[in-house]
């Protein structure tokens, strides 16, 4: 939660002298008696009637509050961010045409006046884009003072975007999504209208090339037609044609790869996964391209299962119109492997690049099977489903106060994320905003996607905020945010996050309550928010508490979050409490009713597993490190030890120094193998050939004697095939000297003596 | 935006070529002639990379070096004098899919063709340069060329020549966003392939000077070279050149030089003997031209009719409307 907060309210504290709201029969609830059962006598009067958590006793009105919301859904052109919000995009305007400074100072309050009223607006539910809500808004200013206009007119001047504003209202979860789901498929759909428009044009080339050089491409009709009438008058036509027709090459494009080349075109042109560019007419008006959002999984997935053989069949075309394209269709090859190719040869790469099907599933929908929910998403479909959590309580079979196993619909998201190949966000919709990039993330993900969303407790049960019940249910940890990314590495450190939650590694949020004493003393005292503080936002769940009776002892009382961690079987005659405020900026204390507390401890190990998950007091990890520290310090005991029968006998005791961690040895440098060279005697012939520069000179000279070899570097191929003097000669006219003669092998050769005397050198 | 399906499929479709494959004409350089070296460490490259023949393009100008395209099974264009970078910078704008090589000599690089050259390292695009430096005009029976040696006496130079060489390295090196240099010499052939190879697996503007041998004109020039391997200094790193263990039996005088420390190779460029042979610079990041002017839209001819109708409606004259109500002479 935001702590903008102008100051702190002042607050009177009944520290001495506890107001009891004395029920109707004048009978006073004994503390222990209902939090033991969880009834109290007479018809139980609401104590918490008109009031709310301590902690946000300083949000009375948000829109005098400059936080994320409200939102702006932006329209065209994003600049990588669909969504932003109010406060930045004033931000982002102030700083172009009135950076701080004195100069600008007017300007910039009747700015932020405007965008204090819109955000008014917002929250009173109207709805708009922003250049209309900031046009009405600046037309009401300008009525009372003349500057108003001015100014507006000078800072929306400098807005470049436009977009629907939203608040965090019960649909801004569905709104939000839905809108960075339309953004990915919209980048989805450029690359791949980019992809299909140029196979589509080289196709076409293709087939235009071989049509030009046909006859018909050749005759003098089509000749003056393309040269169009400005010149026709210029040329012989007939002539033209006759030249071209004898000159030009006779070979035509076979007719099984036209056939091949015009289905694979055809199929581009009326593909219906993408919707054309705007501006561009589909070729076939009749078919439109299909819709991929849906209410509920069962339709995607047969909605998916209906599509399957026609994406088979586009992935088919575009995979021919590549190799056409490259020219290397081999119909030995490839024919068979197209004759076969369906839904069975697509990988999820390949289904990774068209449109993903959104699901939204209501808070209202009818109740949700999870095990459904769970076989969708396992099923490969790519799904991105959003489930709106209506409530986050639920209360047991049994009824009458007894929470279910409950918070059932905070559990969906972990089922989830135990698939292991699903991307899992979990949050509430006041926090979307701060986890737009994650989203963003999971939304272009290739697999399926759960995005769990806590709206806030309904409007028509509470008297606060959607976005501060949302708020609340994350900061008590009813509805923690994670996010589960299996494609950021193969380890859980790598893929699980619990970014955004605040003190992560504390069981509850602990934040400063501050009040005045009855001596009107400022006092600060560090309060947790547990879940049960979190049960006060719904006045469902308000017969879980009582009102401290008058002259009940006040040390009897614990907090709430102390009494949450004590064992549940320990006895005892205190009870626990929260701290509440009411209208009237009064704090006081309640009681709990165990029931609250057992929920709130099952909330707490909620908590728990997922910091587990996200690495937070990980007790594997703990019980390794308190292991390993255990026996290093049994080692260095020994060690120890050892030294000290030795130490006193000689000289003062000399600690051993310290054992230096093996050096890693010095790494090689990575040499070749030193290939051992060929043992030769001098009397051999042989060239280094490695060393060849390929000049000809020895191959000139006797192309039998002298070869080359693969790299084209030459070797002696065949020693007899020439005489002892050619072997002298190449070798004195190798500019590199790598032709060695060696000794004659014809000892019946003329010339030996002056021979041999000219070979020495190259021994 | 790539297919699985169309992945896998590609893969299936292999062809291997051996040398002989990439074998054009018979070439009729002099015997001894370092041309030879580089066409073979050429054809080994495009074996050795299983180079599609018809993907290939080999690119010259004028000189005995821009006969290679005429001995490389592949396509080629044999241009006109100093043109052959302009020609094909054009050719890789038009088919980036294409591997573009670009063969030119001393004489037709750094005299006529320097203008060309100085702009072609600049814009880093995608191809291979090699330099076939023989320090003359060899096709056109011994001229003094910009990298001819002070003293040289030729045909335009009979007292010898009068200026210092040019020297292509420190020239290349001064150019901004060069983004590979380096050097071999063609009477060492598998240092020679190791440094096209690596050129050629560079993306950006590769420049490979190979000094070669003129065994008709210069016949002695590199005698000293040759004959004693102390002069080659190599140039070795763990991103640059590495020696195979006989080679560097013969080769001791080597130095290791980090590729990417530009001062380091504007030093060692400056030094002629010994000569440095290796990797002398090499920046994986400079960007490409063609990259940083792709458009991302596609040309269809509709496009370039648009296009076309806009750029002419510019000085087309309208008529007024008094002259369009006029009834037609």
């Amino acid at each position: 939660m935001h702590d903008g907060a102008d100051g702190q309210a002042a607050i009177k504290a009944e520290l001495q002298t506890m107001q009891m709201n004395v029920n109707a029969d004048a009978q006073t609830v004994d503390p222990l008696i209902f939090y033991m059962t969880g009834k109290q006598p007479g018809s139980g009067r609401d104590a918490l009637a008109g009031k709310r958590p301590a902690l946000l006793a300083a949000y009375g009105d948000l829109t005098r509050l400059r936080y994320d919301f409200p939102l702006v859904l932006i329209e065209g052109k994003t600049n990588g961010a669909p969504i932003r919000s109010l406060s930045s995009v004033v931000d982002e305007m102030l700083q172009k045409i009135a950076p701080p400074g004195m100069e600008s100072e007017q300007l910039r309050k009747m700015i932020l006046r405007i965008e204090r009223e819109i955000r008014t607006l917002a929250a009173a539910g109207e709805s708009g884009r922003l250049s209309e809500l900031w046009d009405k808004v600046a037309t009401r200013l300008e009525e009372t003072d003349e500057a108003f206009g001015k100014s507006a007119r000078i800072a929306r001047a400098a807005i470049e975007i436009d977009g629907v504003v939203l608040d965090c209202c019960a649909g801004m979860a569905t709104s939000f999504i839905a809108h960075l789901w339309s953004a990915v498929q919209e980048s989805k759909a450029q690359k791949f209208r980019a992809t299909v428009s140029r196979l589509a044009v080289k196709l076409a080339d293709i087939l235009r090339t071989d049509y030009l050089r046909s006859p018909a491409g050749r005759s003098a009709e089509n000749l003056q037609a393309a040269v169009g009438p400005a010149h026709q008058a210029l040329f012989d036509f007939s002539a033209m044609s006759r030249l071209l027709s004898k000159s030009s090459p006779r070979e035509a494009l076979p007719e099984s790869r036209r056939r091949r080349i015009e289905s694979a075109l055809a199929v581009l042109k009326s593909q219906r996964f993408f919707a054309a560019a705007a501006g561009q007419a589909r070729p076939d008006r009749s078919a439109e391209p299909y819709s991929f959002g849906f209410d509920n999984c069962a339709d995607a997935t047969a909605a998916y299962q209906a599509r399957l053989p026609e994406l088979a069949e586009l992935v088919k075309a575009m995979s021919i119109a590549e190799l056409e394209i490259d020219g290397t269709y081999v119909e030995a090859k490839h024919d068979v492997i197209f004759s076969g190719f369906d839904a069975g040869s697509l990988s999820p790469q390949d289904t990774a690049l068209f449109p993903d099907y959104l699901v939204t599933l209501g808070a209202g929908a009818p109740a949700l099977d999870n095990a459904a929910l769970m076989a969708a998403l396992s099923s490969e479909v790519p799904l991105k489903i959003l489930f709106n959590v209506g409530d986050l309580f639920e209360e047991a079979r049994a009824g009458d106060g007894h929470f279910a196993s409950g918070l059932r619909g905070a559990q969906v998201a972990g089922l989830a994320a135990g698939l292991g190949e699903v991307f899992v966000v979990q949050s509430v919709s006041s926090n979307l905003y701060r986890l737009r990039e994650r989203i963003l993330r999971g939304l272009s993900f290739g697999g399926p996607a759960l995005f769990s969303v806590f709206s806030g407790v309904p409007e028509q049960e509470s008297s606060l905020p959607l976005y501060l019940s949302a708020a609340a249910a994350m900061q008590s940890r009813a509805f923690p945010a994670f996010s589960y990314d299996p494609s950021a590495g193969s380890d859980m450190a790598s893929r699980f996050s619990l970014e955004n939650n605040a003190q992560q590694d504390t069981d509850w949020t602990v934040q400063p309550v501050e009040y005045a004493d009855p001596d009107l003393q400022r006092i600060r005292q560090e309060t947790a928010f547990t879940f049960v503080d979190f049960l006060v936002c719904d006045p469902r769940y308000h017969r879980h508490f009582v009102a401290v009776p008058r002259g009940f002892d006040i040390k009897r009382m614990i907090p709430a979050a102390q009494w949450i961690a004590r064992s549940p079987t320990e006895s005892s005659d205190n009870v626990p409490y929260i701290l509440t405020a009411g209208g009237d900026n009064v704090l006081s204390r309640a009681i709990v009713d165990d029931r609250a507390i057992g929920a709130a401890r099952r909330c707490l190990e909620n908590w728990h597993r997922l910091q587990e998950s996200g690495g937070v007091h990980n007790s594997h990890a703990e019980r390794l490190l308190k292991r390993e520290k255990q026996i290093w310090e049994d080692q260095k005991r020994q060690e120890l030890a050892s030294l000290k029968p030795a130490a006193a006998a000689a000289m003062p005791a000399v600690v051993a120094p310290p054992t230096t961690p093996a050096q890693p040895a010095a790494a090689e440098a990575a040499a070749e193998p030193e290939a051992k060279a060929p043992e030769r005697s001098t009397d051999e012939a042989y060239i280094e050939t490695e060393r060849c520069s390929t000049c000809n000179e020895c191959t000139q000279l006797n192309d039998r004697m002298f070869a080359y070899n693969a790299n084209k570097q030459a070797y002696i191929a065949d020693i007899k095939a020439g005489t002892y003097a050619q072997l002298v000669e190449a070798a004195e006219s190798c500019q590199l000297g790598i032709i060695h003669p060696g000794k004659p092998v014809n000892k019946a050769e003329p010339g030996l003596d002056d021979l041999i005397k000219r070979a020495e050198p190259f021994l | 935006m790539t297919l699985e399906a169309t992945h896998c499929l590609l893969r299936m479709y292999e062809e291997h070529h051996n040398l002989e494959d990439y074998q054009g004409g018979v070439p009729r350089w002099c015997t001894g002639c370092g041309d030879n070296a580089i066409l073979t460490a050429m054809q080994r490259l495009c074996r050795d990379n299983d180079l599609r023949p018809e993907k290939t393009m080999f690119v010259s100008g004028i000189g005995c070096s821009s006969r290679l395209p005429h001995y490389m099974h592949t396509y080629g264009f044999h241009g006109i004098h100093g043109r052959a970078l302009p020609v094909a910078e054009g050719i890789k704008m038009a088919r980036p899919d294409l591997n573009v090589f670009v063969n030119t000599g001393d004489g037709d690089c750094c005299s006529i063709g320097a203008a060309h050259w100085i702009h072609a390292i600049r814009y880093n695009m995608n191809m291979t340069m090699v330099l076939h430096d023989n320090h003359v005009y060899g096709l056109t029976k011994k001229q003094a060329s910009p990298t001819s040696p002070r003293g040289l006496k030729s045909n335009t130079t009979p007292r010898g020549a009068y200026l210092e060489a040019l020297n292509p390295l420190t020239v290349t090196l001064g150019v901004q966003n060069a983004s590979f240099v380096a050097q071999a010499v063609d009477w060492i052939p598998e240092v020679l392939y190791d440094i096209l190879t690596a050129a050629f697996r560079h993306r950006g503007f590769s420049f490979v000077r190979v000094i070669q041998r003129c065994p008709e004109f210069l016949p002695n020039m590199f005698d000293p070279w040759l004959q004693n391997p102390q002069k080659t200094l190599v140039l070795t790193h763990e991103h640059g050149l590495r020696l195979s263990a006989n080679l560097a039996k013969v080769y001791k005088n080597q130095q290791e030089h980090d590729p990417l420390d530009l001062e380091h190779a504007r030093k060692i460029a400056s030094v002629e003997d010994p000569i440095p042979v290796g990797i002398l610079y090499q920046n994986p990041e400079i960007p490409c031209y063609e990259d940083l002017r792709l458009s991302g839209q596609l040309r269809t001819t509709d496009y370039v009719r648009a296009g076309l109708e806009a750029e002419f409606d510019k000085f087309t004259v309208w008529p007024t409307e008094q002259e369009q109500s006029k009834p037609a002479a």
